[in-house]
């Protein structure tokens, strides 16, 4: 019998230590991020997307900027997925670049601004709870990710364009021969 | 013979519903504005396409079933659902979407939100439907009937003459929209949170539960921490996620970049992995993402079918080579972090 009642124990212990980590999770970070997400949807509402796309638009010409603020823009204010959408401006030699560059732009931006892909949290989130679990803050590491993520996002957008220029002339060649 | 045109309205961005073709007839020509006195432009841009006539519904009232369409300026609960129960074609200039007691009657096909002035476009029908339908009969009553109301809006109109919106109908204007925007947000907000975050962190919480509670913890950190404890180990795991066979299958959801985040989230939490290598590490665990999803978010930059078939390689490539330079930039980077 003791075994049995040792048994149900363990088994409900299991998901008692569950629904610790679960109320932390809500009552650490839900109300903070409703009120942030709240705020950004309100404010990226009052700037709307006609005049977004107007600025963006002009970020494209110069290949440091539309590596880095162009995807960085249209992740913040049309979110994943619809980011994306914001390779119309670009000449199609270099839409798979930015949507690489943008979609690598995915998970960094969360640290900061969770709301631009809401449903993904925990590729941060997940490592930011054991930092949390140290008692440190979090500030440091979101910042520097969104940062890095930056610089990165430059680089793959810059490779992946010359690979895709590359492709596209061996193409003509084996077209013309 | 009747003069009314069909416009197409179209949703504004963020908006929601629609697109509505409107089409005034004799029975309904009133094209009623009810947006807090005066006539919306909205509201005067459908009338002016369609021939219909534009009345303030707020100081003149207008029968439901007289009604073309009405353009409200509802932030969303009452008015939002009102007229879509009583069958009207609605226009909300305000980007919401359904909500309130009545949002079961709210339906793409009555009902669009976000509309500005130019997403109001004419269509090429003609009239013809509405003509033919009203009897010989009654067109002559309709047609009274039409003259008498456009008689009333010019009465209506020389009362108050050019009082299209006072300045305190602005300011009252302009906090409603404000209220409305930030009401809008905090529903899509609530949603996602809903919808997409909470089911996650119950996902997440039971697996850490079931770490911490079985040992299977002491068991993981056997694994993880000759990987995710060094930069080479790192590397080791970027370049296997970014192989181009591999990556586009662990792409989907992002699923398992989150819950090698939370293993090796729980690692740093008890001790196992130092707390500076969170950085490389969530640039370690993350080489393919994305590469589930090439070919659709080419699609949705209006990509061309040949710049698709390079481009999926092109990412696949790129990223076998990008991956592992991103953790050294990210390990380099996290000098500092944690430390002092």
């Amino acid at each position: 019998m003791d075994f049995f009642v040792h048994l149900a124990e363990g088994f409900i212990g299991m998901f008692q230590e569950g629904g610790k980590t679960f109320i932390g999770l809500v009552t650490g970070i839900i109300p903070t991020l409703i009120c942030l997400i709240t705020a950004v949807n309100a404010f990226i509402k009052f700037v709307g997307e006609e005049r977004i796309e107007r600025f963006a638009s002009k970020c494209t010409g110069n290949i440091i900027l539309r590596y880095t603020l162009f995807p960085v823009l249209s992740m913040f204010f049309l979110t994943n997925p619809m980011a994306y959408t914001f390779g119309k401006f670009l000449p199609e030699h270099q839409k798979p670049a930015f949507y690489d560059s943008a979609v690598s732009f995915c998970h960094p931006i969360t640290g900061l601004f969770p709301h631009a892909n809401a449903s993904e949290l925990f590729v941060y989130m997940g490592i930011a709870t054991g930092i949390t679990q140290l008692g440190l803050s979090l500030g440091p590491l979101a910042i520097r990710y969104f940062l890095v993520a930056i610089v990165i996002i430059l680089i793959r957008g810059i490779v992946t364009e010359y690979i895709t220029k590359m492709m596209m002339k061996r193409r003509e060649m084996q077209a013309a021969a | 013979m009747s003069n009314y045109r069909a416009v197409q309205v179209t949703k504004g961005s963020s908006g929601w519903g629609g697109p509505l073709t409107i089409l005034p007839t004799d029975e309904k020509p009133y094209i009623a504005s009810i947006t807090g006195g005066g006539i919306h432009p909205v509201a005067a841009q459908i009338a002016e396409l369609t021939g219909g006539i534009a009345v303030d519904g707020f100081t003149n009232k207008v029968e439901p079933d007289e009604m073309a369409c009405v353009i409200i300026d509802c932030g969303g609960t009452a008015r939002i659902g009102v007229y879509p129960k009583l069958g009207v074609l609605t226009v909300d200039v305000m980007a919401s979407s359904p909500s309130g007691p009545l949002i079961n009657f709210i339906k793409e096909t009555n009902f669009v939100s976000g509309v500005k002035v130019n997403n109001v476009e004419l269509t090429n029908e003609v009239a013809a439907a509405a003509v033919s339908t009203a009897g010989d009969q009654q067109k002559k009553s309709a047609q009274e009937l039409k003259a008498e109301a456009r008689a009333k809006v010019a009465s209506m109109q020389s009362n108050q003459p050019q009082r299209k919106t006072g300045f305190i109908e602005k300011v009252g204007r302009l906090m409603g929209g404000v209220v409305s925007t930030f009401y809008q947000a905090g529903r899509d907000t609530v949603d996602q949170v809903l919808r997409n975050i909470l089911p996650f962190m119950a996902f997440v919480s039971t697996l850490i539960g079931i770490i911490l509670f079985t040992g299977i913890g002491d068991v993981m950190a056997n694994i993880i921490k000759p990987l995710a404890g060094n930069l080479i180990g790192l590397l080791i795991i970027s370049i296997v996620c970014a192989l181009p066979f591999l990556s586009p299958l662990l792409g989907p959801g992002a699923v398992i970049a989150q819950v090698v985040g939370v293993l090796v989230g729980v690692e740093i939490g008890r001790g196992t992995i130092p707390p500076q290598l969170a950085l490389p590490a969530l640039f370690a665990i993350n080489p393919q993402v994305g590469c589930d999803f090439v070919p659709v978010g080419l699609t949705l930059g209006e990509a061309k079918p040949e710049t698709i078939e390079v481009g999926v390689p092109a990412v696949l490539m790129s990223r076998q080579i990008t991956g592992p330079i991103a953790v050294v930039i990210a390990y380099v980077a996290s000098f500092g972090l944690y430390t002092e």
